[in-house]
């Protein structure tokens, strides 16, 4: 049977990471992180270095960098499930974040990489820091550096491990058995015919070959009726005014092999565009070969022309944090009769009848 | 070898089944010590930073998977985890700040009266 990997390699190094973990585990008394650690490194490793060998096997070894942020992202998980200090925690998980963006990275997911790291680390994980330098209780004189009681002992170690071991067996065990039966659903063709809905970039490109030197440079949203693309081809229909095709007829015929490379490379002669000029038809230009469908490009559109309502709602979805964690985080400050009447005597406000003082006040608890 | 040329080569190469098992390993073991984490840990900060551990491995499973069939939609939805993780986040934090205030603990049995 062609297996990715060996059940048995895979089990016994996920137990041998479970183990690593357990003992990594805040606990009482002796507390052996540092052999936990290199328990589990040997284990999750073990598995990794199998994984090589098979993908070597079968031509499918991953980018040689895999290697050296995969064991970072998860020695740094494992910290951050370890570690008695919340704040050195946070700080594992950022570094968790750093090796993951790497690995998208390794995958071609360039966005996703910089967005992870702007937002997960830039944002998110600074907001965990706040709260936990904002929720924790401040060292009393006697013991500096104290441990919190619930910092210093993990609850449940063994069946938390034995749980959490089980899923990723069971996860990464079936996902090997099922995965040779799943086939790519496209191939690198598919996702450069997005290159038809990309006049911009095309343009850009020519632009920056200094194509129309002498032309207005065409507007976008004029491909319908002046332009087309055809992406399987990498041709550019340019409908031209019979001076422009002149123009570009005499640079191709002259100096710049770059336009008579565009021009002629992919179906248009000479002859056509003198054709052209005469009777102010359109041109071929065949697309650079340097113009392609990047990864920005591919998740723009699918963003934008594909889930604009998923994105609305992703929005308001923030929108409503935001306000729901103002309302939750505010201090509620209670302020009894005497102190709102001494307050507004304080604040100069008039003091008459008492429906007037309740309107004060009303806005004082607030507040 | 740069960046770039890093990410066109395994761009135009796709990529192999036993590459994306890569990938969907180290997922897993994250999703698994965010589990461990957050059964395992008494602090409800930690707890959250587990979930978002869990998180994390979603998104590199579905970045793994949207690259293996050259469809952008996987990593779209990583976008939208992002989104709600940060939303989560907030409100998540502004709740441990609350329950600081009311019990001085961030010790998640100190609620455990919650469960009637």
């Amino acid at each position: 049977m062609d297996l990715l990997i060996n059940p048995v390699i895979l089990y016994v190094g996920l137990a041998i990471g479970a183990l690593g973990v357990l003992l990594a585990l805040p606990r009482e008394r002796v507390n052996p992180q540092l052999i936990g650690l290199i328990l589990a490194a040997g284990g999750f490793g073990a598995v990794i270095i199998a994984l090589a060998l098979r993908g070597l096997d079968a031509a499918g070894l991953p980018n040689p960098h895999y290697y050296i942020f995969a064991p970072i992202a998860i020695l740094s998980a494992i910290r951050v499930v370890t570690h008695q200090q919340p704040v050195y925690s946070a700080l594992y998980f950022i570094l968790t974040i750093l090796a993951s963006s790497a690995l998208y990275l390794l995958m071609g997911a360039e966005f996703m990489a910089f967005a992870l790291i702007i937002i997960y680390a830039g944002a998110i994980l600074i907001t965990y820091l706040f709260v936990i330098m904002l929720a924790t209780q401040a060292p009393s004189e006697t013991e500096v550096g104290a441990l919190s009681p619930y910092d210093a002992l993990a609850r449940e170690p063994l069946w938390a491990t034995i749980m959490g071991f089980a899923i990723v067996a069971v996860l990464t065990g079936m996902i090997a058995q099922g995965l040779p039966e799943i086939r790519p659903a496209g191939d690198e063709t598919d996702q450069q015919m997005l290159l038809a809905e990309l006049p911009g970039k095309v343009l850009d490109d020519l632009d920056a070959k200094r194509v129309f030197r002498e032309m207005e440079r065409p507007e976008t949203e004029a491909i319908g009726d002046l332009y087309t693309i055809d992406a399987a081809s990498r041709t550019m229909t340019l409908a031209v005014t019979p001076e422009a095709a002149g123009d570009l007829l005499e640079r191709a015929e002259a100096e710049d092999r770059q336009i008579a490379k565009l021009l002629i490379g992919d179906g248009t002669t000479l002859a056509d565009l003198r054709a052209a000029s005469g009777a102010g038809g359109s041109v071929r230009l065949a697309v650079a070969p340097e113009v392609r469908v990047t990864n920005l490009d591919t998740v723009g559109w699918s963003l934008i022309a594909g889930h604009p309502l998923a994105l609305e709602i992703a929005g308001v979805i923030l929108l409503m944090a935001m306000l729901g964690a103002v309302v939750l985080a505010r201090k509620q400050i209670e302020i009894g009769e005497d102190e709102k009447l001494a307050r507004a005597a304080e604040l100069g406000i008039h003091t008459g009848p008492t429906d007037q003082m309740d309107s004060v006040s009303g806005g004082g608890a607030s507040s | 070898m740069t960046i770039a040329s890093l990410a066109q080569d395994t761009i135009a190469a796709g990529m192999p089944l036993a590459e994306l098992y890569h990938y969907l390993f180290v997922a897993g073991v994250l999703f698994g010590l965010g589990v461990i984490g957050f059964l395992a840990r008494r602090n409800l900060i930690i707890m959250f930073l587990c979930t978002e551990m869990m998180f994390q491995a979603a998104g590199i499973t579905l970045i793994a998977f949207s690259k293996y069939h050259f469809n952008p939609d996987g990593e779209v939805f990583v976008i939208f985890v992002l989104t709600i993780a940060a939303a989560e986040a907030a409100l998540a934090l502004a709740l441990v700040v609350l329950l600081f205030r009311r019990k001085e603990t961030l010790d998640a049995s100190a609620w455990a009266m919650l469960k009637g």
